[in-house]
Formats: structure tokens, sequence, C-alpha cells
């Protein structure tokens, strides 16, 4: 079943719609031009939205978000297409772009859904919760979490079983298993690749045994056991349930590293660390927590102050670099490491280890361009052609990049970054223009 | 008063209905003063009963209407639209909550849904039986942006907004651009140095027709705000008419009997009163400096050109928003810090970069030639003692780029560096690695326990007890000591004072929200970039201008701004202006008006953001907030409270 | 004699559009439940409560008034949490002095994801407040 693609015209294609790509869409918007924001998943809000809090003001990271998403959702001139991904990209000419799409289909009519949750009630399956990590499950009818946007309903066709429980418990009657993906061809001045970055996978350090050990953990499900829309209500360990009295933070997992590939600082670990730390404190106060690190880099605004107040907290940092881990009997881990202060290789036990996995480039835009090609630097982040002078221009004229897409950066750099991205792409549509 | 309300109330297919009973709701309304109809749907947000909804609202002209569904968050906008398509003004719409509020919330208690929804229902249509038309405000806007500060992030800055087509005024307040990046030598990571990123930039600025830059120039009062700022600035003179013949004018500074220090070399150079600060700065003229000037003649005797009694001139600048880039001072360590001005070859890390900048093959300082350098971290960043709690950022990275750029340029010296924990962040860590490969040292010292510079026999000591070698104490012997100064805000900054812009704990400005709005301030319209905000590298402060940039550039691309017409509204019969209503504004919207009668507060409507907190300041009750007045307030309390 | 019949306490909350609304809202979604008595007016700001409002809702029969506090997320600044709580304390005078029980006000910062802590306040005070009323009778 092959349809005409459809025909849609755009000032500038937004490829992302974490916050970057949220903040780059509303700026341009507000100035006239017409957008479209595609986002690969069933929700905007991108990693943002699954944080707990962050540093160094500890604010809760979906609060302050989801102002930003309804902004961005009630903008006239902002079109939001979720589920959706690019296929080509080709520049036209100086002035403008064809891009394809696909929209994924969610067998359900988005615009009749009401949210009300009665399908995913009614369907049997239970599949891991790709939002909560795989720490809970979730239905095959569902809605990603509380707080997505857009908040309706979605059948995972792949582990569906066509029982058609959800079809009849739906109100509204938007279960629509005919429903096709729906392509789209678009013509854009200017586009903004805004796809963040991928987290370190953390199995490829094998010595740490995460994915064998059960009570290894990365920091992005730790983000999770804290956030508000958590996946139990209470901070445990996933081996046996218990709650976590020792606890373990493994610095520069998969950064500064040169046997994984990667050799640069993730910029966000010790910060991350230092505010879950802090908040491990306030959920579980009888706790011990342990950071493992290299060097703080509490550098930005704020974060210095950060660092003082995880010290007098009573948060413990050692200073040395973890070899490997093992697993006792009892699910505890073994952390080997050389203690830099006393020169010697020491082992502390813990129940819960926390890695903090570094930020690796997500390289899913690189094949999109067609001819021209898409360079990289050293690092496989997208290169930045005039780097001093223009931070966010790609090495094809007219393409700009925004938030983590370029390297490691914190929140406000993202949003920075994403504010450099749209007032270049304003002024390329006002120069192309001409 | 409303004669003819329309009220809807939805089933949400279930979501609703199956703990509310809806048609009991409608019984209870049906009577409610001015309720002309009201219609149970099973879907209020279904494009059927949009039409409906618009249809009612024409044929039976309806004056007012009342959805009860889910959260406003959700389909308010979508009722508002209905109505106007209808031809009603928006405000005449209500909403009631009856599914996030009432039917989930208590669906173990379908009685007592059914009872709050009837009394959400009457409160929203008490409400809507007072609402009033009210029209978006306009305010007329300057499309013209004052850019104060021409470092890189300034000029960036103005030349993103002036490419958009706006009109730029760009104020410097040296007679030289370029800021602390002009002095700056080789940049990281790209080897561009400061001059050639800041000669870039100026050719731009040049290129651009309507950017209208002032040297000299500095803000020294405001009147106005968002829109319409009307900003007076002085222009100093530079004593110097036209262009003088460069023959001319360094047989003019040759003769210029009065040597003082240059500050464009952090003090480490002589310059004369007559002065430019390096042989191709922008803009291409020279200065004379007055505070140092003798007025002795000479150099007019040379050019005539110059003119001592050249006046200061003053100009005023409409303009629609502002953004402010006044960037930095390097910290300048006490006398006696880490032996700073104790010892004579102590330096900072800004003169380093101009020491370097300014030699070749072989380094000295004083005549003495340099082969081992010293470097200590953290001056007047992260102290423990001092007020200075926050970490520089810049720093670690362009200490270690300065060493290996110095190392490249010069090939003899050792670098000793005496950290308190490397920072170089993201992909500079690789620096760091490359300057480990190169053998330049690193210590680190804790933070309680820092280096000690002293002499020992005509000899500079580093003395370090080191956290990396199981805290041995280590003597290092080096010619020069290179201190790796902070940066601080700039001093006498008075624009900060002149547009109310707040600084925070580190004494940098203030951004609005430190995660997601980094570069709005409090103050409507003024945007900050670069690092007036706190401390920033190259990259971050270019991403910050083009981000304020891009800020001031959606107040002013339309010729009005729209302006939410939720503002307050001051009574000036009841008024005494007292001021406890402008002092709780954290806008500084509300200032004193004198009318013939009296004093009273008067609302600036273009600046108030509508939160109400000089509502229940005021002693004599004269502000009141549109669409939240004490009769729609109250008459909503009161109808909440009558289900007895 | 209603009160002692349906054993119910009226409470007044003002909530906020952008900060505690969306929690009340989220409490619903959760199917998180709450004594049905309670209402909610929202304001853009809890700073912009009127003690004259509170007194109102006393006047004219609710058991007790909340404030959902904006606390430090508040849009409009910092000064929020403060000028509230002066909000609060100003109010109270007046209920003492109109013989009402201070306590019959409270407030507490609720963020927008508070959702848990609105429903468990609500509750509290909903438990206190009746047992205001026996002693009353």
């Amino acid at each position: 079943m092959t349809t005409q693609p459809e025909k849609l015209n755009f000032d500038v294609l937004i490829i992302g719609g974490g916050i970057a790509g949220i903040e780059a869409a509303i700026n341009i918007a507000n100035n006239g031009f017409k957008v479209i924001l595609a986002e690969k998943d069933l929700t905007i809000g991108g990693k943002m939205l699954l944080l707990s809090k962050v540093f160094p003001t500890l604010d809760c990271s979906a609060c302050i978000t989801t102002p930003k998403i309804s902004e961005a959702d009630r903008h006239p001139n902002i079109t939001i297409f979720t589920n959706t991904e690019i296929t080509s990209i080709e520049k036209q000419d100086a002035t403008y772009f064809k891009a394809n799409l696909v929209k994924h289909t969610r067998f359900v009519e988005e615009e009749d859904c009401t949210g009300c949750q009665l399908c995913e009630e009614a369907c049997p399956v239970v599949v891991p919760d790709q939002y909560q990590y795989g720490m809970v499950g979730r239905k095959a009818a569902y809605i990603p979490f509380n707080i997505a946007s857009p908040r309706v309903a979605t059948i995972d066709i792949d582990n569906c079983i066509l029982c058609g429980a959800c079809e009849k418990a739906c109100p509204t009657h938007c279960i629509n298993f005919m429903q096709a993906d729906k392509n789209y061809r678009l013509i854009v001045k200017s586009v903004i690749v805004a796809t963040g970055f991928k987290l370190f996978d953390a199995t490829k350090i094998q010595r740490y045994q995460y994915g064998t050990a059960k009570n290894i953990i990365n920091a992005m499900q730790m983000e999770r056991l804290l956030a508000p829309t958590r996946p139990y209500n209470h901070v445990i360990r996933p081996g046996d349930g218990r709650v976590p009295d020792k606890i373990a933070y493994v610095l520069c997992t998969g950064s500064r590293d040169f046997t994984v590939g990667n050799p640069i600082c993730s910029q966000i670990c010790c910060m991350y660390s230092l505010k879950q730390a802090q908040l491990l404190m306030g959920a579980l106060p009888m706790a011990d927590v342990t950071i493992y690190y290299i060097s703080i880099r509490s550098f930005g605004k704020g974060f210095e102050e950060f660092y003082e107040q995880a010290k007098s907290m009573g948060i413990n940092f050692v200073k040395g670099k973890i070899g490997n881990i093992t697993e006792k009997e009892n699910g505890n881990l073994i952390l080997r490491y050389e203690d830099v202060a006393s020169g010697r290789l020491k082992e502390s036990e813990h129940d819960l280890v926390v890695l903090s996995v570094g930020v690796v480039p997500n390289e899913d835009a690189s094949s999109l361009f067609g001819d021209a090609e898409w360079k990289q630097d050293a690092f496989h982040f997208p290169l930045q052609k005039d780097l001093l002078f223009n931070p966010s221009l790609s090495n094809i004229n007219g393409i700009f990049m925004a938030g983590t897409t370029t390297g490691p950066m914190d929140i406000p750099d993202a949003i920075l970054s994403a504010g450099a991205a749209s007032m270049e792409a304003i002024q390329y549509i006002q120069k192309t223009a001409l | 008063m409303k004669q003819k309300i329309g009220v809807y109330i939805c089933h949400c297919g279930g979501n609703i209905s199956d703990y509310v009973d809806v048609e009991k709701v409608r019984q209870a309304v049906i009577d409610e003063p001015g309720v002309a109809l009201v219609e149970n749907t099973m879907f209020a947000c279904a494009d059927s009963n949009q039409k409906k909804m618009l249809d009612d609202i024409k044929q039976q002209q309806l004056d007012g209407v009342v959805v009860a569904s889910c959260s406003p968050k959700l389909h308010q906008p979508t009722f508002q639209s209905v109505v106007e398509r209808a031809g009603l003004n928006k405000y005449n719409y209500i909403h009631a909550n009856i599914r996030e509020q009432v039917s989930w919330p208590h669906s173990d208690d379908k009685a007592g849904a059914t009872a709050k929804a009837i009394q959400l229902v009457k409160a929203a249509i008490a409400k809507v039986r007072l609402a009033e038309s009210i029209e978006p405000m306009q305010i007329e806007t300057e499309q013209a942006v004052l850019v104060v500060g021409a470092g890189i992030a300034g000029m960036k800055a103005a030349i993103a907004l002036a490419k958009t087509g706006t009109q730029v005024y760009l104020i410097e307040r040296e007679h030289f651009i370029g800021g602390r990046i002009a002095q700056w030598d080789v940049l990281c990571t790209t080897d561009e140095t400061g001059k050639e990123l800041v000669t870039r930039l100026y050719n731009e600025v040049k290129a651009c027709k309507n950017i209208v830059l002032f040297t000299g120039a500095e803000m020294i009062e405001n009147h106005g705000s968002k829109g319409n700022f009307k900003i007076s600035i002085r222009i100093k003179p530079r004593y110097i008419q036209k262009h003088c013949n460069d023959g001319r004018l360094q047989k003019a500074i040759e003769v210029c009997p009065v040597e003082i220090e240059d500050e464009f070399n952090f003090n480490i150079t002589k310059r004369k009163a007559i002065y430019h600060n390096f042989p191709s700065e922008y803009p291409h003229a020279a200065v004379i400096d007055m505070e140092h000037c003798t007025r002795c003649g000479e150099c007019l005797k040379i050019c005539d050109q110059i003119n001592l009694d050249q006046e200061e001139e003053r100009l005023e600048l409409k303009v629609g928003s502002i953004l402010v880039a006044t960037g930095f001072d390097p910290y300048e360590p006490v006398e006696g810090e880490f032996g700073y001005q104790a010892f004579d070859n102590v330096v900072t890390l800004p003169q380093f970069k101009r020491l370097v900048a300014n030699s070749e093959h072989k380094l000295y300082w004083k005549g003495k030639r340099v082969r081992n350098i010293g470097y200590i971290y953290c001056v007047g960043s992260r102290q423990t003692n001092g007020d200075n709690k926050y970490c520089s950022r810049y720093c670690c990275t362009s200490t270690i780029y300065a060493a290996i750029k110095a190392g490249e340029k010069i090939k003899d010296l050792n670098h000793f560096h005496f950290t308190r924990g490397i920072r170089t962040y993201g992909k500079q860590e690789v620096l760091y690695h490359e300057a480990s490969l190169q053998g330049q040292l690193f210590f680190q010292s804790p933070d309680d326990d820092l280096p000690k510079v002293e002499t020992k026999n005509s000899k500079t000591i580093i003395k370090v007890n080191d956290l990396l070698s199981l805290n041995h104490s280590i003597e290092t012997e080096v010619d020069l000591v290179v201190l790796v100064t902070g940066m601080v805000p700039r001093h006498n900054n008075t624009v900060s004072e002149i547009l109310k812009i707040p600084k925070g704990r580190d004494h940098f400005f203030n951004e609005i929200h430190m995660k997601l709005r980094p570069v709005e301030t409090v103050i409507d319209g003024v945007s900050i970039a670069g690092c007036c905000q706190g401390p920033k590298n190259v990259v971050e402060s270019i991403n910050s201008a083009l981000s304020a940039a891009i800020k001031c550039y959606s107040l002013v691309s339309q010729s009005h701004l729209q302006v939410e017409p939720i503002v307050a509204g001051v009574d000036e019969q009841l008024c005494e202006w007292c001021g406890l209503c402008a002092d709780s504004c954290p806008f500084d919207a509300i200032h004193m008006s004198q009318t013939p009668a009296k004093q009273t507060a008067l609302v600036n409507e273009a600046v108030c953001k509508g939160c109400g907190m000089c509502l229940p300041v005021c002693p004599t009750n004269a502000i009141q907030l549109n669409t939240y007045s004490d009769p729609e307030i109250e008459s909503m309390i009161q109808t909440l409270a009558s289900d007895l | 004699m209603a009160a002692l019949t349906t054993k119910k306490a009226r409470i007044l909350v003002f909530s906020t559009e952008k900060i505690s609304d969306p929690a009340i809202d989220m409490a619903g979604l959760l199917k998180l439940h709450y004594p049905p008595s309670v209402y909610t007016i929202s304001l853009p700001c809890s700073s912009s409560v009127k003690p004259r409002w509170i007194i109102h809702a006393f006047e004219n029969g609710f058991d007790g008034v909340f404030i959902a506090a904006d606390g430090s997320d508040c849009p409009y600044g910092e000064s929020c949490t403060e000028k509230t709580a002066q909000i609060v304390r100003k109010t109270q005078e007046i209920m003492k002095a109109q013989q009402i029980e201070p306590a019959k006000l409270r407030m507490a910062a609720i963020c927008s994801v508070c959702s848990e802590a609105f429903v468990k306040q609500m509750k509290s005070f909903h438990a206190y407040l009746l047992t205001q009323q026996t002693i009353a009778l």
C-alpha cells in the first residue's frame, strides 16, 4: 500500500525534539518562521524530560521542561512530528533542501486519542519499558509516560498479539490496525540537526560487569529511580529489591578512556553524579555514598559551590580509578581500585554500583545527506567547520547543529548552542531570500 | 453581565461520565442565572462538537461559553479558538476541569464527584457571567537593538542582528574594539589568534551598513522599557579629529614626553599618552589619554588633526531591546599572593600570553632568560578563604594550551603545572593528554594546602605537597611563575545599575533561569551575553551571544509587540501611593505617577507580566488583575461554597 | 448539621497555573484519591492571593484554605516563597482577630509534579479540619 508522499513546505526542519531542538524551534517560530520539528521517539522532550532534578539548582527537571514543551506544542508556527524518521536530505541549491520523512504508524488516530489509558489496562502483553531503562514492564498498547507529549497511545506492533482487547476498550475507537506509515516530502530552507547524544554502553567495559552483575546500574537508570515519574516509589537495587545502603559511583565510565575509543571528557558526569549523590542522601539518609573519581570537574556557574555542598553533606570522595568490579554471592559488589592518596591497590564492598556513563556521539544523522559528505571530527562528532566564529555551522552550508550533537554539554550550554543555531538559520534564510 | 451563556459538559467517552453523573450536572446548572443552553457531549473536543458550538454561538447569539471537560492545559486553547472563530472574544470562555480534578481523583466516590463537578461548573458560570472582552495589547516597538560592549560576544551578536535587517547600535567603552580576545594570542583549539578573530569580526561589523559603532561610548541613563528604551550615551573624545597620517602620528607618539604602563599589554610594556593599542588596532585611529596628557603641546606641532579641547558628545538612542556583553576582568592578585609583586618574576596568565605573543625564539623576562616555567592554577578562583568560590572554567585549558603553544614557538622551555585538579572538560581533554605526552609535569595540591612561592639564594622555588605522589613535598626551581588568574566581573560596570540587572552570589550578572533561560534577565528586553554572565571560553561566548541576539530579535522583528492583556490595573481613586506595590513587583513595572490631584501608582502594561504579586500588598485594595478581579474570584468562592 | 452527617470539610485550594495545577492534574491522572470537597481556584502565582479572598472563603463556609505555593519554582522570580509566606502571616493575623483558628489556613510548596505531596497535604488537612468540626460541636 504505497501512497504518494504528501508535500509540505517549511522554513526550517529541526531534527530532534530534545531540549535543544525545542529551544531552537521556539526561537525560530517566535520570529515568524515556520518550523517542523521531527522526532524519532514517541514523545518530544528528549533525555531531559526523563531526568530527576538538574544541577546545581536542584530544580525538578520535568517541571521546567514541560512548560517549554507546551510552548512548542501550542506554537502556531511549529509543527511537531513524533515517531518520525528522516530518510534523506538533499541540498538543492543555495536556497532550499529537499527532505523525505516517514511518520511511522502508531496504529492509533492521534487526534482522537484522549490519553485515558484504558487500552493500556486492557492489553495483556507486558514487555520491558524502554523509558524506565528496562527496570519495569509496560504494555504493548501504551503511553510512554505520564508527561509524554503528545500524550497519546501507541501499539507496539512487534510485541502485540493482535487480541483486539485495546480496540474494544477504547472509548473513542481511535485504535486502527490498518493505519500505515505516512511519507512526506519536505521543502525547507534550512536544517538544524539536534539529534543529541548517546550514552556510553557500559557493557563495553567487561571488567565492570555491567549487564551481568545485577546490582550495577548506569546513571540514567539512577535518574529514573529518583525521578518524579519513577518506576518504583523508592530507590531500590534491582537485584533483590533491597534498599541499598552503601552506594558507589564510578566516574569516567567510558570517558577519558583511550581503551574504549573515547579519550574526551564527557563534561556532565561529575555534576550529575554529585547531584544524584545529594538526592540519595535525601532519599536514603542512612546510606553511605562514595564517589570514585579521577578529578572532579565542577567548572560551570554555581558548580564549584555545589561540589562544596556535596562534600559538606558527607558524601565520600575517593580519588582513584576503578580497575574491576566483581559480584559476590549476596549480590554485593567488590570494587578494586588504585587509591591515589595511599598509592595502594584497595578493595571496597558496596551493595549498589552506579556507573557514571559518558556521552558518545549519535551518528544516526550522518547517512542522511546523500552526495554532500557529512564530515566528522576526530571524536566522531559532526565537524564544526568554523569553530570559533560560527560554532553551530556544519560542513554543509545551511545545515546547523544544536545541543549535544556537536559534543558533550550540559543543559544551559545546549540551550545556548540551540540559540546560536537558530540565529544562524534565520540569518541564512534571510540571506538566501535576498 | 452575561445573559446568554452556553455550557457544554463532556463525557470524555466514559472517562468523566463513568464517575460523574453528567446528566445530573446538566440539570443542576440549567437554571443558573444567565445560562441559555446546557449540552452534554460525548467528546467536547471532537470536530463535530466544535462545529455545534460554533453554530450555537452564532445562531443563539451566546455571549459566554463554559466547557466542562479535561484539564485546561489540554483543551482550553481549543475552545478559546472555537469562540474566537464564532466571533466572540476569547476571554468570554471559561474552562471547568472535571476530569483531572474530578472524575479521576474521585473515582472512588461517585456522589462526591458529581457534587464537586456541579460546583465547579457553577463557579465557571459565575466567572464567565462577569467576564469581559479584553483585546491583546500592542506596543509599538523601536526596531533597533543596542549592543553594549564590542568584544567578540558583542560584535558577533551585532553582526547576526544586522544580517536580519535590524538596526544595531554597538557601543564600546574603550577606544578600541575587541575586548579581552584582542589581547589574547593563540586561541584554542583552532590556532587562530585573538587578533585574527577580532579582525574577522570587525570587518563584518564594518561591512554591515546597519551597524553604527561608537567607541569611547558609555551608557549613562535609561528611560523606557521593553520595546521602547531611551538610552543616553556619552562619547569620550579621542582628541584627534580625523585621520592623522601614519608617519606623522608615529612622530607625534615619539615626541610625547609622557610614558605610562600599557594596559593593553597588562602593564608589562609602556606606552605614551598619545597611543594606539597595536599596529593594526580597530578602529585604526589613535587616542590621547587625557588622564595622563600634560598638554605640553609637542604633538600639536606635528599633527594639525590633534585637538586637545575636543568635547565629549551626548546622544540618545531609541531601541526596542538591549544586549549586554560587557565581559570580564582578569583577576588581579593581591600583593604577596603567590609572590605576586613581592618577587619580580611572578606574572599573571594574561601577562604571560602577551609576553609570549611579543617574543620570538627565546623567552626573556626582565632581561633574564626563561627556561623553567611554573604555573600556579586557580588564582582568584575556587578560593577557600576569599570571596571567589567559583571555578573560572576557561583557565585550565587555556594554560595548558598556552604552554603547548609557547613550547612550539620557543624550543627550550620546561613546564611545571601546579594544579588543583585539571578541568579540561569535553574535547579539550586531549590537550591535557598531549601536554602530558610532551613531558610537561603536573602536580596537584590539596585544597587546604596550596603551593608556596619562595626564594632561596636568589632562586625562585615553588613548594607543593603533591597529592599525585603520596603527598610528597616537592620543590621546583623556576625562572618564571605564571599565576593562572581567573575571571572576575568587570569593575565599575555601571550598566547593571542603569538597567537594574541583578547580580548573583558570584557578582556576575544573573540570568532569569540558570538552566533554561541563560541569556534573559528579569528586566524584559535586556539580555546578557558572554562573560558578563559568568566565565566562558570563546565558543561558549559566541553561542551565548547568538542566543542573546535571537532573544533581542524576537522583540524587534515585528513593528508591534503583542503583550498579554492580563495585567494589573490601579484604581486612581483608591490609590494613596505608598510604594508597596512597586516594591513587590519583580519586574519594575510599577512607578509613581503624578497627576494634578495626587500621586498614584501606575502600571507599565508593556512590562507587567500579570503575576499579581502586587495585589495582596496594597493597603487600600486599589489594584486589580484582569480576569482575576475581586468580583470574579469572590463570586467563584461564593459559588463553590454554596453546596450546603 | 450537614457537616456532622456527611463528615466532610470543605477546602479551598489556591493553585497556580504553571506550577501546582499540573501537579493537581497529575494526581487525577494517577488516580490518587483525596476528598472531593477540595475545590481549586487557579491563579497566575501564589503570591497573588489576597487575604480578603481567604477571609471571604471562611465567611462563606469553607472550613479550610490551602495555598499550593510555587516556592522556588515560581516563574516570576525567587521572591515568591517569601511573599506567599508573608500573605499567610498577614492573613493569619486577620483570622486571629476574627476568631478564626489560624491553622485553618495552610500553605505548602507544590511543584509541578508534586502530586503525591499534594494528596498527602489534602488528606491530612481534611482530617485536621474534621477534628476541628467535632471540637466546634
